[in-house]
């Protein structure tokens, strides 16, 4: 320990190689440095732990761990090797080792700034907000800075809103007025600083309820000097707390005066003015009273006083209107004619692309007939008939936005599918003719003005088909948005439209080039993965998808290390406005469903694609670490983070319920989360019964009982297949609907319905059975290999009649049931997958039991038995030998059916499709040709690797 | 018609619309959060009546004596949300909150291809203050032009005197080094 404060320049330029080393990812070079550097300076601790951190990147962790407590036990104090440890601590998820670490160094280093305040964050990173308030008064006596302070305030408050105390009211109660005084104490002694200190000190007080106090600080002097960015709204939110709707009416009148586009004040003030005429009396029966009317006027006054015209006041009139008519005043009377404004709105903004959103604010407060007669006057006022074409640019976009509200009033749902086809083509003529004329000189950046015509004629057509059930208008739309993203490369929405048809089609190939053209990347993984990657488990293909999980993990792996990280830098930088907020973030990010799916899937593929020999097969398998015994999912925190709002729709507003649609499809996720998530841990608790985890496994090379692992593991399975049938049980009862498929822009349905098609349940239920009578040599052992088989073969037959199937309808309609037949192709291959993996180490552990010993009692369950008669291992063997030479058999007759699955054949004559478009012969061509190929080349790629995967199965049961 | 408010962890999950934009960059989580945590007065959102997310910006305060400056590191708008002056209020609001924390001016970076952004900021009163030489790395490395607006405290329009040479990206990190940025 001495010779380290002696010379550290000296040992810090020595140890560089190691971090050198470590930072490009060169780990055994890196243990190559530390253990040379080791054998000259035995005693050098901070060489030790980047030891042990080298062993930890190389994934020794039994030798890494060995090394770290060899560093840990001499409670070192030097800030590289307590950096070095941390890290190591981070990495292996040890947050509360941390604390002991700097615990130690603190007790021999009391008073020491920079360990105090790692001590803290080491706090921090665990949540235990009482010791941080403690380590924070540490720092603030040994080092007078206000932020360490205010750490202690925060932590005090976090006590009394997120700690385990908050839930007791009066503990609550507590905890805040101690913050409180805190502070006035020192804004007493004139030490209050910084905005955020102010925040803080608002917050508090809000959180006590104290509107009054907060009104007050914020309108104070120490607030205007400090404080002089504080959001007006905090004035907004407490005047509204103190109920004194007037001063808020006053106060928005100014603001609004100066800023005159501001949603959110309109918003303030409509509410303020309602709030009055609650608390004053109506004056005369039937009229609007004095309020109204002034808020009306000084509504107009702004629109008459505006050099420029924006949409504030005219959307406030409208959102004036509507309020009126809830709560039956007359707003015909003083606002005007409810149409009249409406198309006075259209007419003044009808150009901007938003008018459409703005408009359909107000269209719920209207009745379904007044909604359509309002459509069809939108209509007539832009002007264009059938005869008619836009003459600007804004003329045209004034058409798409009455077009747009006519489909959301359901104008268009109502049309008969001659009259769809017939607005199809106007709307593709339009797209071109928009694009001949407006659209040609754009930026490679910009979308093309006329492009949604193209949406939503894609949509249009999606209703043809989904009406007759019929896959030829909706692939025809397809080729149009191919088409308009050669004119429009950077339209996502049209990249959304495609990848949604490519997948409903069972495209896999074309999804994936959308996919990768939207270039998704960080978050979006997240949040948009449901477009695609939560599409891709049982699509057809396996180790095809596996490296779009593996993008999508690293991102949700990369996170989960940082995220703590963040919530550190929030008091780095004493960001007290925000420390709440990033600490939901971090829980809403580490509890995405995304992320533990993608992980199930990822897995249950690695599984099912195992293309090695038995040996490294269960090699790939203990890495994989699953613990049957423990479901490590915490169900009820899972968060739902997809962005279902990034796909543009125009729908029927009578007729989509955003919310509940993605509750339903929530729902059923985690239904499908957990019959999956069950599935692999069934299936590993098998395994694991006869190649026991790594640790049981060193136990066992002393016992000379290779065949004995503990009691408990017959019992995982025993629980988990209770769980599994119960589980399956439960969704039968519950009997979700699939998501309705109404509309192009409505989520697929989710596997739910596929997995309790297809005879998941019963296999693997069955082969629990088989797994433990096999174990314990059970005298029905023979009968239930053969319900194995008789599984193997239903499995089998259903494979290859849903390929006839797909041949079938391949002559009437290739696409339609193309994904859903895929679908139940790719579960019957992973249920006989799965199945050959098992067989194999069933059979590699049969076969070396039989070698090491020439006689074998097996110890069987602990049940006594009637009938002692336990069937010997030879028979086993044999009858496990049977088991795969019929898995072997069934897979080839797979095979033959997958050699015989035709590629889609695509809808109609592929020359007639742009026919009324006047498009130039060779892109007519090359678009068309191109659009079929993709489809051609996904069925021939997924053909092969399901081949592939089928020849791996062979001969991994061939042996 | 747009409310402003401060753009929370929460609006990351949403801000597709805005960031599916080929000009705007989705960046990792830690450069967001950095923002936040460190001038989360400085990221601020445009939502629509609908509560769709408009557009947002993204700068920082930094810098030392004279140089003390607010910058702007992001500004986009969605495609359904442009032509509507948003971008303008967006920079009023940045440029209002560097006021109130006293800075001297606030700069951006511009792409010298960007012509309708040039444009606004020139609009706007931003100056070319100088080229910064291959400062966006890509297939093809792209020259910046480096904007700038003096604010009421540089009362003598000091930071706004061009600078006639362009500079290169290392002596572009030397100087904010020294500027402590």
């Amino acid at each position: 320990m001495a010779q380290q404060g002696m010379d550290s320049a000296l040992f810090e330029r020595r140890l560089r190689p190691v971090y050198d080393n470590l930072e490009v990812g060169n780990n055994r070079k890196a243990l190559q440095e530390s253990e040379k550097l080791l054998r000259k300076h035995p005693n050098l601790l901070c060489a030790r732990a980047l030891k042990g951190l080298s062993l930890l990147r190389l994934g020794r962790y039994e030798e890494s761990h060995g090394c770290l407590q060899v560093v840990a036990q001499e409670k070192p104090i030097d800030d590289s090797t307590l950096q070095v440890l941390s890290f190591c601590y981070r990495e292996m998820e040890q947050l509360d080792k941390i604390v002991e670490l700097y615990q130690h160094a603190v007790k021999q280093n009391p008073g020491n700034e920079e360990l105090l305040a790692h001590l803290f964050v080491s706090h921090v990173r665990v949540e235990d907000y009482k010791a941080q308030q403690a380590v924070a008064l540490q720092l603030y006596k040994a080092q007078p800075k206000n932020a360490y302070y205010f750490w202690s305030v925060i932590s005090v408050v976090f006590q009394g809103i997120r700690g385990p105390e908050s839930a007791i009211p009066e503990k609550r109660k507590l905890y805040l007025a101690l913050a409180q005084r805190m502070v006035d104490k020192h804004i007493k002694e004139g030490k209050m600083e910084t905005e955020q200190e102010a925040f803080l000190y608002l917050h508090i007080l809000k959180l006590q309820n104290k509107h009054q106090e907060a009104w007050e600080f914020l309108t104070g002097e120490l607030c205007a000097k400090l404080y002089p960015g504080a959001p007006v709204s905090m004035k907004f939110e407490l005047l509204k707390e103190l109920g004194n709707w007037k001063a808020l009416n006053e106060l928005l009148q100014q603001l609004l005066e100066a800023d005159r586009d501001r949603w959110d004040y309109y918003k303030e003030y409509l509410q303020s003015c309602f709030e009055l005429i609650k608390s004053t009396p109506t004056t005369e029966e039937g009229t609007p009273n004095d309020t109204l009317n002034s808020c009306h006027k000084f509504l107009l006054h702004i629109i008459e006083s505006s050099t420029r015209k924006t949409r504030g006041p005219y959307l406030a009139r409208l959102d004036l209107h509507k309020r009126m008519r809830a709560i039956q005043l007359p707003a015909k009377e003083l606002v005007g004619d409810f149409d009249d404004l409406i198309i006075e709105y259209f007419v003044l903004f009808g150009d901007k692309s938003c008018c459409t959103h703005d408009i359909a604010l107000f269209l719920p407060s209207i009745s379904m007939e007044q909604r359509q007669a309002l459509a069809n006057k939108l209509l007539a006022e832009s002007g264009i008939s059938s005869t008619s074409l836009p003459q600007t640019k804004e003329h045209m976009q004034k058409h798409i936005c009455a077009l747009q509200i006519s489909r959301m009033c359901g104008v268009h749902i109502e049309l008969s599918v001659d009259h769809l086809l017939a607005f199809y083509t106007a709307l593709k003529l339009h797209y071109e003719h928009g694009y001949s004329s407006f659209g040609t000189q754009l930026l490679s950046t910009e979308m093309g003005p006329s492009d949604p015509y193209a949406l939503l004629a894609a949509n249009v057509m999606y209703d043809i088909s989904f009406r007759e059930q019929k896959s030829d208008q909706l692939f025809e739309a397809l080729c149009l948005l191919q088409y308009v993203l050669r004119n429009s490369t950077s339209n996502f929405h049209v990249k959304l439209l495609s990848l949604k048809i490519y997948h409903m089609f069972g495209c896999m190939l074309g999804a994936q080039e959308m996919y990768d053209y939207l270039d998704i990347k960080q978050i979006q993984l997240d949040s948009m993965g449901y477009v695609h990657c939560n599409l891709l488990p049982l699509s057809g293909r396996f180790s095809g998808v596996r490296t779009c999980y593996d993008s999508t993990l690293k991102f949700f792996t990369n996170s989960y290390k940082e995220r703590l990280e963040y919530i550190a830098l929030t008091y780095r930088f004493c960001t007290f406005s925000k420390m709440e907020e990033f600490m939901n973030f971090k829980e809403r990010l580490t509890n995405s469903l995304l992320y533990v799916a993608c992980s199930v899937e990822a897995q249950l593929c690695d599984l099912v694609s195992c293309y090695g020999n038995v040996q490294q097969n269960l090699t790939a398998y203990v890495t994989m670490s699953i613990e049957p015994a423990d479901d490590r999912i915490a169900w009820n925190e899972l968060s739902d983070n997809r962005d279902l709002e990034a796909i543009i729709r125009w729908d029927p507003l009578h007729l989509v319920d955003a919310e509940a649609a993605r509750k339903e499809s929530y729902d059923q996720e985690i239904e499908v989360l957990q019959i999956r998530s069950l599935l692999l841990r069934l299936f590993a608790s098998f395994i694991d019964l006869y190649h026991a985890p790594p640790t049981a496994k060193l136990d066992m090379s002393n016992s000379k009982t290779p065949l004995e692992p503990p009691v408990e593991d017959t019992a995982t399975i025993e629980l988990l297949r209770e769980s599994w049938t119960g589980l399956h049980q439960r969704l039968r009862l519950m009997n979700y609907k699939p998501l309705s498929q109404q509309f192009l822009v409505n989520l697929l349905p989710t596997r739910l319905h596929l997995l309790l098609e297809l005879p998941y349940e019963r296999f693997f239920d069955d082969l629990a059975q088989f797994v433990l009578d096999l174990y314990a040599g059970a005298p029905q052992l023979a009968m239930q290999c053969k319900r194995m088989s008789e599984n193997v073969v239903a499995v089998m037959e259903l494979c290859v009649q849903t390929i006839t199937e797909s041949n079938e309808w391949n002559s009437k309609d290739g696409l339609w049931k193309r994904r859903s037949h895929q679908q139940k192709v790719a579960a019957c291959l992973e249920i006989l997958s799965l199945y050959a993996f098992l067989l194999s180490v069933l059979n590699d552990k049969l076969q070396a039991s039989a070698k090491t010993k020439t006689k074998k009692k097996p110890t069987g369950d602990n049940k006594t038995q009637d009938t002692p008669q336990i069937i010997s291992e030879k028979e086993r063997s044999q009858m496990l030998q049977e088991l795969m030479r019929q898995l072997k058999h069934k897979l080839e007759a797979c095979d033959s059916a997958l050699r015989s699955w035709k590629p889609p054949n695509l809808p109609r004559e592929l020359s007639s499709f742009m026919a009324d478009m006047s498009l130039k012969p060779e892109v007519e061509a090359t678009l068309i040709g191109d659009v079929s190929a993709t489809f051609k080349e996904s069925h021939e790629v997924m053909v092969t690797e399901l081949r592939n995967l089928i020849k791996d199965k062979i001969r991994i049961v061939g042996k | 018609m747009t409310t402003l408010r401060p753009f929370t962890c929460d609006d990351l999950f949403k801000f597709n619309n805005v960031n599916f934009d080929p000009l705007t960059e989705t960046y990792g989580l830690s450069f967001y959060t950095q923002y936040l945590a460190k001038w989360p007065e400085y990221f601020q959102l445009a939502e629509s009546p609908s509560e769709h997310i408009m557009g947002y910006i993204m700068g920082k305060v930094e810098g030392h004596m004279d140089n003390w400056h607010g910058h702007v590191t992001a500004l986009t708008v969605s495609p359904d949300y442009r032509r509507l002056g948003l971008a303008a209020l967006l920079m009023n609001f940045l440029e209002d909150i560097s006021e109130k924390k006293r800075a001297y001016f606030v700069d951006l970076f511009v792409r010298k291809s960007n012509k309708v952004a040039i444009n606004m900021y020139t609009n706007l009163g931003y100056i070319i203050y100088r080229t910064i030489l291959e400062y966006y790395s890509g297939d093809q490395d792209e020259d910046a032009y480096d904007m700038r607006k003096a604010l009421s405290r540089d009362v003598n329009k000091k930071s706004v005197i061009p600078y006639t040479q362009p500079i290169t990206m290392r002596e572009l990190r030397h100087q904010l080094r020294h500027d402590g940025c």
